[in-house]
């Protein structure tokens, strides 16, 4: 179980030390890589576009159009929100085609995510209804199903944190056991300096692993943070 | 190593993170393009408005023109007709008055002709009386009283000539 939790890679001398991870680092690469491209790409805007401009145009006009879709036309300020986190969630799920540790494959980030919905659904519920009508919620359909709403809701981040986590951390784990493998096998074959079979086959692996069930993912929690906070604000 | 399932620092640097990408996409990306996307769609949609209009300005203008062509087109095969019809009408004027004109010189030449013709009867009547006069008195030698017989000749002549002239 410890071989594949996240390496650390520094550590800040106060408070007793506070480590520096591979997921944190790698984060900071991720929001490089978009304050980069969020800065450049917008730098020269024509009326006429062109370029780049189209392809930043066009990710910005799907994400508005997809959450207006999704949450209604009144909730379309959500889409800067709902965008960055497809944006963030996209290239950190992907970053296992890097070699690097992508990092929502740690409980962490997935659910630092979660949380943040989880409070906009609220705070937004609150403000949207009033606190009374946001409180009496909690009672429908009859009082006696208090507990089990309040279990429900707070089962909401987590739930969308593990399923994220468990789809990354999985496949971070079998494409990791896999390169493992494929090591060991070469070296049974004799040789010893270059593992030959990590060449090819780990392609078919990344392509489901990475590529599907990341995009997938990415999918899924933008659209069931989406669904959750508009049910909330409904 | 950090345990592979745990909640550890990382979670507050993620959470900082999170809020940090979410700002600087928010000001940098999603809300200057959907401002930017905002504001060319109005303008495309105002120039079309514009062009809309100043089409239908200039159907209007066009169908007054229209307008103003066909009624000068009007006035001027109306003033054709009225100019042609007066000048018939002068024609036939005066046509008609070099008719009556014509008509008045031949009516007094005529009168001309019947006045000289009973001048000339006149004249050879009272010749001709003169005549038989002077030849009945060679006949009579004298004998008859002039102004009688003259009276007498004159009633005759008249009576003969005028059956014999008119013929």
């Amino acid at each position: 179980m410890e071989g594949f939790g996240t390496k650390i890679l520094f550590e800040i001398p106060i408070l007793g030390g506070i480590p520096l991870t591979e997921t944190v680092v790698n984060t900071w690469i991720i929001m490089a890589i978009l304050t980069i491209f969020a800065v450049f790409a917008t730098r020269r805007f024509d009326k006429i576009p062109r370029g780049i401009q189209n392809v930043v145009e066009a990710i910005v006009d799907v994400i508005n159009k997809f959450t207006a879709q999704t949450m209604g036309e009144d909730k379309k300020g959500f889409s800067a929100y709902m965008g960055t986190l497809f944006l963030f969630l996209l290239l950190a799920n992907l970053f296992g085609l890097f070699g690097l540790r992508p990092p929502t494959a740690d409980l962490n980030t997935t659910f630092a995510l979660a949380i943040m919905t989880f409070l906009i659904i609220h705070t937004n519920g609150v403000r949207r209804k009033g606190a009374k009508k946001y409180l009496k919620g909690f009672l429908e359909p009859f009082p006696a199903m208090l507990p089990l709403n309040i279990i429900g809701e707070l089962a909401l981040p987590i739930s969308l944190a593990f399923r994220l986590f468990g789809n990354i951390i999985g496949g971070v784990i079998i494409v990791g056991l896999l390169y493992g493998g494929l090591a060991s096998l070469s070296g049974m074959l004799g040789i010893t300096f270059i593992p030959v079979l990590q060449a090819a086959i780990p392609v078919v692996f990344h392509l489901y692993f990475d590529l599907f069930a990341g995009v997938l993912q990415t999918f899924i929690f933008v659209m069931l943070s989406m669904v959750f906070i508009s049910m909330a604000m409904d | 190593m950090q345990p592979l399932v745990g909640i550890n620092w990382d979670f507050v640097f993620q959470i900082i993170n999170t809020i940090i990408i979410f700002l600087v996409l928010k000001k940098f990306l999603f809300k200057p393009v959907t401002e930017f996307m905002e504001n060319r769609r109005k303008t495309i949609e105002d120039s079309i408005k514009v062009a809309e209009n100043k089409n239908r300005e200039v159907d209007g203008l066009k169908a007054e023109y229209q307008s103003k062509l066909d009624s000068i087109k009007e006035e001027r095969n109306e003033m054709i007709k009225e100019a042609s019809k007066r000048a018939d009408q002068r024609g036939e004027e005066i046509i008609k008055k070099a008719e009556l004109e014509a008509k008045k010189i031949i009516d007094k030449a005529n009168l001309d002709i019947e006045r000289e013709r009973q001048k000339a009867l006149n004249e050879l009547k009272d010749q001709m009386s003169e005549l038989v006069i002077m030849a009945a008195s060679k006949i009579v030698e004298k004998e008859l009283d002039k102004n009688q017989h003259d009276a007498m000749i004159k009633e005759f002549i008249k009576e003969v000539g005028e059956a014999k002239w008119q013929n």
